[in-house]
């Protein structure tokens, strides 16, 4: 029975409940009286349900069960009215029984093949919320009430083993809604049933959650190929909400509140196949519309086809159509045979053609009478812009409109596109139109009419008379290379246009417009839905004779992106070779064109690893590996060795996959080289080289499951280390140099940075930390900065070689070194800061300019002690002081106050604590800088202490 | 001072590894028609201490006196400019310069940078020595573009300018450029001679040297002088005095790269090779070369190998290096090798053993 929850447990449990109870269910979906049907099945179920709800009483969550099993006596009486009765599905695995019943009258008649199914799907739907919690509570029940209700007894067992088990996979579940739905759990293993062509027309569906054994795409296909309609989203047209396990996302919740049925998969197989037998001969050549209502109740099809169409495309469209039809095969292109030739027939957008209508209507008032001034008014006010900008992506009917329009308001369309050469007006423009196009246009808008022969005529006086112009510039964003400074040429013309002027552009956020749209009046196309689309397909392919089914022509509509003109031009394709065109033919056609979708790199690399990506096909991955020809490629990287390839069938001892690893890995390195290539010699043509051999080779050879190598791994693609990785490496590399730079400039050693790195690293580590972990303090302080200066090395350095000699499993050279050691050392160095000889430029503190590293050893002293970081604060202040003495020779208690004060603002950002302190340090320590020379080193060190002693 | 600086030699007299090279070196700067010059030659050989004492002998005293500067140059390269920081070590008469550090836009360097210095004469022309020294580091490590742009420096400026290249292998260095130089190899010097200047150290220094001590030392510096004597000191610093058998501290890295070796030793499996993979990105951060990391991990794995293997996984090991100087992301590679090893050493294992 309960199919569902056994999904959750080992498949071959499944097999063995599924096949009993399907046979059982099935003996009834032939018979041909729903309703009769229904009642019995309503009334089994129920008591049963009734059975068991009494046991539920005493949960929380039962109370509102409860109340419905009051309602059901109602509910059975008259099967319609149960409708509006919320499904029980946050309820029991039993109570789900109830969904059986027919939740919207409606689709009363359809739903009965299916009932069945149902049942068993709304049994398991609903759990998942309340098991989480529950489940032991659950189970217990469930044993119980198998007891009491006596009623298959076996399935009742399984299905409370399955809520237990669950509830504890209910926490994967949970991810599972961020990562990759899941595959199917027995993918591939149902047989697909055929059924009449048309069987589930006029019903929409809603797909949520990932369904038993078909891919949600498929199941999509499928109920698309039986004429049925898929949505993203359950509204109240929906008629079904297919899924197997409830997941309870919004979609569910949704489907409840609105009483929408639940089908499980293998009820809509039932469907399918129940129509088969019965229906499919008599109904093969009827049309869709009567089909559906042969086997749905007719009050549900006939409104929905009607309610699907939406209201912006009027219909006058259809009776300009049919007679257009009898003129049957001629050679004209479909797209102009059927252009529209009113403004309205113009699929969506009649807002905006009524907006641009009303534009060009008010353009001569707006800027021609009044006065003839010269560029009106230029308001914000977006009636009163001088030209307008059409945008939209192709074959929404953006010309078209802009045609229809001017011709209906009686206006002369000059139409200009990328075929005319745009370019600038030739500046001499006063000679003449002699030349080039553009010079005609300049000339065409600086005169207020003039006829399609380009023929003047005159005056600005009796214009009203003669045929209004208006140009349009088609194609706007498509002046480039040619049309040099067509834009801004473009712009001029407007300014002192005398004709209204209609822009027309793809993207209208492209670079080249943005000066273009501050002077344009801006309507942006939008995409015609796919009813609309569909149903003006429709009034095409039936003027042509050809036959069409409604699903297939949204099917097309959807797969050309609302691209109207595409579709038609498919649709006259389509129509010289076949004259019955149906859904699968259109998908086989689109086949390759399969809707682009913008996908994350995670999804692309889980796609490519997934267990079935052996199906993909070569360019599907491909696009996969390219929607982030930067990222995928690291991620793949990454994770490619937590596969383990379903390829490699019997693996014993793993010495399959080790190969495999390592030809990936191979793979890999060469996908690497390539990729130099791409970027230093940019030689962009070998990108697809680059993508197979770093994405699509290993991916091919470790597609499977992905496992985890680490303690406490989420089992989720990783992120790309690489480039986090090779950021700190970039980082030490600088690191490095910086030292590097010092031990050269110390003129002690001349090696290498390599060098220094491998060779003397270990070495200079030890001198620098030995001492300090065995001497005494002072003796170990002052050998140690003795070291640091015969080699010039900073404390920054000093940081720099600790850093790069660690390794992860070894200890830390740091390790056992007191921090009073450390600040000693800290303060020490400082202390000698002055006296020290300085070599290389960045050793010397600037006012203001070192601050950030500064910050960043602040930040790794502080653990150790406090006073080393107050200490060096202090020394801050004093290194700043001898840079600002060094200008000004003498530091007088005066000048010291000013340089205070200077000083403050420098560390303005410092804590309140710190300006205290600076108080105190600074003027010692401006006392130091002024006797510099003489006692400098014994006032530095009470400048030092100063800090800390106040603390 | 680290003993590796302060007992470097600092002229071509008191050279006392390679004398016989110091020597003819000294009469070629005598006889004032000094050619370019080609050192190659292992690490830790010499190559940059005779430098330093050719440059001595040129110029005096002076060449001692460099200056470090971290210069930045604005290179046209073709549509866009670049902004090239290289750190320059310069005296009044040569200018020591990395170009290699500045990746693979290293033939900009060499094609702006160094012709701009190699153009200008040097300040003081009056005297005999009308020319200064370039020396360039690492010229292994140029790319073939770059080295390319330098064969014409190195003849168009060759009157006031001499050109003194330094690397470790000579055949990453083209024909070209090998042709155009005298070429000096610096031989590793050989145990006896560690063990000589190990011992001279210790001597002055004051050192009691247990017999056999300094001699392990030499063994295990692998005949790189430099690294001997830091070595040394490495292990007066830990513990002195010194007892027979004090153990000698390997470097930080190698004793890395050294666990990784056997981590890839004991198992052979993906969860392995992605620890693997985290301690390699260890060594690449902590700026071990990559090269030396995977030389390094050759020469760990087939101390532990079967012969059979050896040659195989040297064959491995080569053609993933060589591929890593074409690559970019040298882990990729690193990590591919030992996929590799991991496969080959796996299934010889279950062929040898079931």
């Amino acid at each position: 029975m309960s199919d569902i929850r056994k999904w959750f447990m080992k498949s071959h449990d499944k097999g063995n409940n599924a096949a009993p109870s399907k046979p059982s269910n099935q003996s009834k979906p032939s018979s041909d009286k729903p309703q009769s049907d229904k009642n019995v099945a309503g009334g089994q179920e129920s008591s049963g349900r009734r059975v068991t709800s009494k046991y539920f009483n005493t949960n929380k969550q039962k109370v509102k069960d409860e109340k419905e099993t009051q309602e059901l006596p109602a509910k059975r009486k008259n099967v319609k009215d149960s409708e509006d009765i919320p499904q029980p599905k946050k309820i029991h695995e039993d109570v789900g029984d109830d969904s059986v019943l027919p939740t919207n009258k409606k689709k009363l008649a359809e739903a009965t093949p299916t009932k069945k199914l149902k049942s068993e799907s709304g049994r398991g739907i609903p759990q998942k919320p309340a098991v989480l919690e529950e489940s032991d509570e659950d189970d217990k029940d469930a044993v119980s009430a198998v007891k009491s209700a006596g009623r298959g007894g076996g399935g009742r067992g399984a299905a409370g083993r399955s809520s237990g088990g669950r509830g504890r996979g209910g926490g994967r579940g949970g991810f599972m809604n961020f990562g990759e739905r899941k595959d199917p759990p027995h993918k591939g293993e149902k047989e697909v049933p055929e059924g009449a062509p048309n069987c589930l027309a006029g019903l929409t569906f809603v797909i949520s959650g990932t369904l038993d054994s078909l891919e949600r795409e498929e199941a999509e296909d499928l109920i698309k190929r039986h004429g049925g309609r898929v949505t993203g989203s359950v509204s109240k047209k929906t008629n079904y909400l297919l899924c197997d396990e409830d997941i309870g996302g919004r979609k569910s919740e949704k489907a409840k509140e609105l009483g929408t049925s639940f089908l499980t998969e293998d009820g809509l197989f039932d469907m399918i196949r129940a129509s088969k037998p019965a229906k499919a001969p008599s109904q093969a050549e009827k049309k869709p519309v009567n089909k559906a209502g042969a086997v749905a109740s007719p009050s549900k099809v006939s409104p929905k086809s009607q309610v699907k169409v939406p209201l912006s495309s009027r219909s006058p469209a259809k009776q300009a159509k049919p007679k257009a039809a009898t003129t049957v095969q001629s050679s004209v292109m479909w797209t102009e045979k059927y252009r529209p030739k009113d403004p309205k027939d113009v699929i969506g957008n009649q807002s905006l053609i009524v907006q641009l209508r009303n534009w060009l209507k008010a353009w001569h008032e707006q800027f021609l009478d009044t006065g003839n001034k010269k560029k009106g008014k230029k308001q914000n006010d977006s009636g009163l812009k001088k030209a307008v900008l059409l945008s939209g992506t192709p074959g929404i009917g953006k010309t078209t409109s802009a045609k229809l329009v001017c011709q209906e308001l009686g206006f002369q369309a000059i139409e200009v596109n990328a075929s005319d050469s745009r370019g600038k007006a030739d500046n001499k423009i006063e000679k003449g139109i002699s030349g080039s196009k553009t010079n005609s246009v300049k000339e065409l808008v600086t005169n207020e009419s003039i006829g399609a022969n380009m023929e003047r005529l005159i005056s600005h006086h009796n214009m009203s008379k003669l045929s209004k112009s208006v140009l349009i510039m088609d194609e706007v964003d498509g002046m480039s290379a040619g049309d040099r400074g067509g834009v801004a040429d473009l712009i001029a013309s407007i300014k002192i246009s005398k004709i209204p002027i209609i822009c027309i552009c793809n993207d209208r956020y492209s670079q080249k417009l943005k000066s273009l749209v501050n002077y344009c009046l801006l309507l942006s196309f939008r995409k015609p839905t796919k009813q609309q689309m569909a149903k003006r397909l429709m009034d095409v392919a039936k003027s042509e004779g050809l036959q069409v089914n409604e699903i297939a022509l949204e099917e097309l509509a959807e797969r050309v992106n609302g691209d109207m003109r595409m579709a038609v031009n498919q649709l006259q394709y389509m129509s010289l070779s076949m004259s019955t065109i149906n859904y699968d033919d259109i998908r086989q056609r689109f086949l390759t064109n399969a809707k682009d979708e913008d996908i994350s790199p995670f999804t692309a690399v889980d796609k490519l690893f997934g267990f079935n990506a052996g199906k993909l096909k070569m360019d599907e991955r491909i696009n996969l590996s390219m929607s982030d020809p930067d990222l995928v490629p690291l991620l793949i990287q990454e994770n490619y060795i937590n596969y383990r390839p379903s390829s490699t069938g019997k693996d014993d001892n793993g010495i399959k996959r080790m190969n495999l690893i390592a030809r990936a890995a191979e793979s890999i390195a060469d996908g690497d080289i390539v990729n130099v290539q791409i970027r230093r010699y940019r030689q962009w043509q070998l990108s697809q080289a680059s993508c197979t051999a770093t994405c699509i080779i290993p991916a091919s050879l470790l597609h499977g499951q992905r496992e985890i190598l680490e303690q406490g791994e989420r089992n989720f693609n990783r992120f790309g280390g690489w480039l986090g990785k090779n950021s700190t490496m970039g980082k030490n590399y600088r690191l490095l140099d910086d030292l590097h730079v010092h031990i050269l400039a110390s003129r002690e050693s001349s090696s290498g940075r390599d060098t220094i790195r491998m060779e003397y690293l270990t070495l200079i580590l030890k001198r620098l930390t030995e001492p300090l972990r065995t001497l005494p303090k002072a003796e170990a302080v002052q050998q140690v900065v003795e070291f640091m200066n015969t080699y010039s090395i900073s404390q920054e350095d000093f940081d720099t070689i600790v850093e790069l000699s660690k390794f992860k499993g070894q200890p830390n050279p740091l390790d056992g070194i007191q921090p009073a050691v450390k600040s000693a050392l800290t303060k020490a160095y400082k202390e000698q800061s002055k006296s020290r000889v300085v070599r290389i430029a960045d050793q010397i503190t600037l006012p203001g300019i070192k601050k950030a590293p500064k910050k960043r050893i602040a930040a790794i002293l502080e653990p150790a002690e406090e006073g080393g970081e107050k200490g060096e604060d202090a020394t801050l202040d004093e290194s700043e002081e001898e840079n600002t003495s060094d200008t000004e020779e003498l530091g007088g208690i005066t000048k010291g106050e000013k340089l205070q004060s200077e000083l403050q603002s420098l560390n303005s950002k410092a804590m309140q604590v710190e300006l205290e302190l600076k108080g105190t340090g600074k003027s010692s320590s401006k006392k130091a800088s002024g006797g510099r020379g003489k006692g400098a080193s014994a006032s530095g060190k009470k400048a030092a202490q100063a800090p800390k002693r106040k603390r | 001072m680290l003993w590796v600086d302060k007992y470097r030699p600092k002229t071509l007299d008191h050279v006392t590894v390679h004398t016989d090279i110091a020597h003819n070196l000294k009469k070629l700067v005598k006889e004032q028609d000094c050619p370019h010059l080609l050192f190659y030659g292992p690490s830790g050989s010499g190559k940059k201490t005779l430098i330093m004492a050719v440059l001595r002998q040129m110029f005096g005293s002076g060449a001692e006196k460099v200056k470090v500067e971290n210069r930045t140059w604005k290179v046209d390269a073709g549509s866009r400019s670049l902004d090239i920081e290289l750190t320059t070590l310069s005296s009044t008469n040569h200018i020591e310069i990395s170009p290699s550090d500045a990746g693979f836009q290293d033939r900009y360097v060499v094609q702006e940078v160094i012709k701009e210095m190699a153009k200008n004469r040097p300040i003081d022309t009056k005297g005999k020595k009308g020319f200064k020294v370039l020396v360039l580091n690492d010229v292994d490590k140029l790319s073939r573009e770059a080295q390319h742009s330098l064969r014409r420096t190195m003849e168009k400026y060759s009157a006031y300018c001499r050109l003194i290249l330094c690397c470790n292998s000579s055949s990453r260095v083209t024909e070209a450029i090998r042709s155009r130089c005298l070429n000096v190899r610096i031989n590793a010097p050989s145990e006896e001679q560690i063990l000589d200047v190990l011992e001279l150290i210790g001597k002055k220094e004051g050192l009691q040297l247990p017999p056999g001590f300094a001699a392990r030392i030499a063994e295990k510096s692998n005949r790189n002088l430099r690294r001997a004597i830091l070595t040394f000191e490495t292990c007066r610093v830990q513990q002195y005095p010194f007892t027979s058998k004090q153990t000698i501290p390997p470097m930080d890295w190698e004793e890395h790269i050294s666990e990784i070796a056997s981590d890839i030793m004991k198992e052979q499996s993906p969860k392995r090779l992605f620890q693997v993979r985290g301690k390699l990105y260890d060594l690449l951060i902590n700026c071990i070369p990559p090269e030396m990391v995977l030389k390094r991990l050759l020469h760990e794995l087939l101390r532990k190998l079967d012969a059979e293997l050896k040659h195989e996984v040297c064959h491995w090991a080569a053609y993933y290096e060589h591929r890593m100087r074409l690559g970019q992301k040298a882990i990729f590679h690193i990590e591919a090798f030992v996929a590799k090893f991991m496969s080959i050493y796996k299934s010889f294992l279950i062929a040898t053993f079931g």
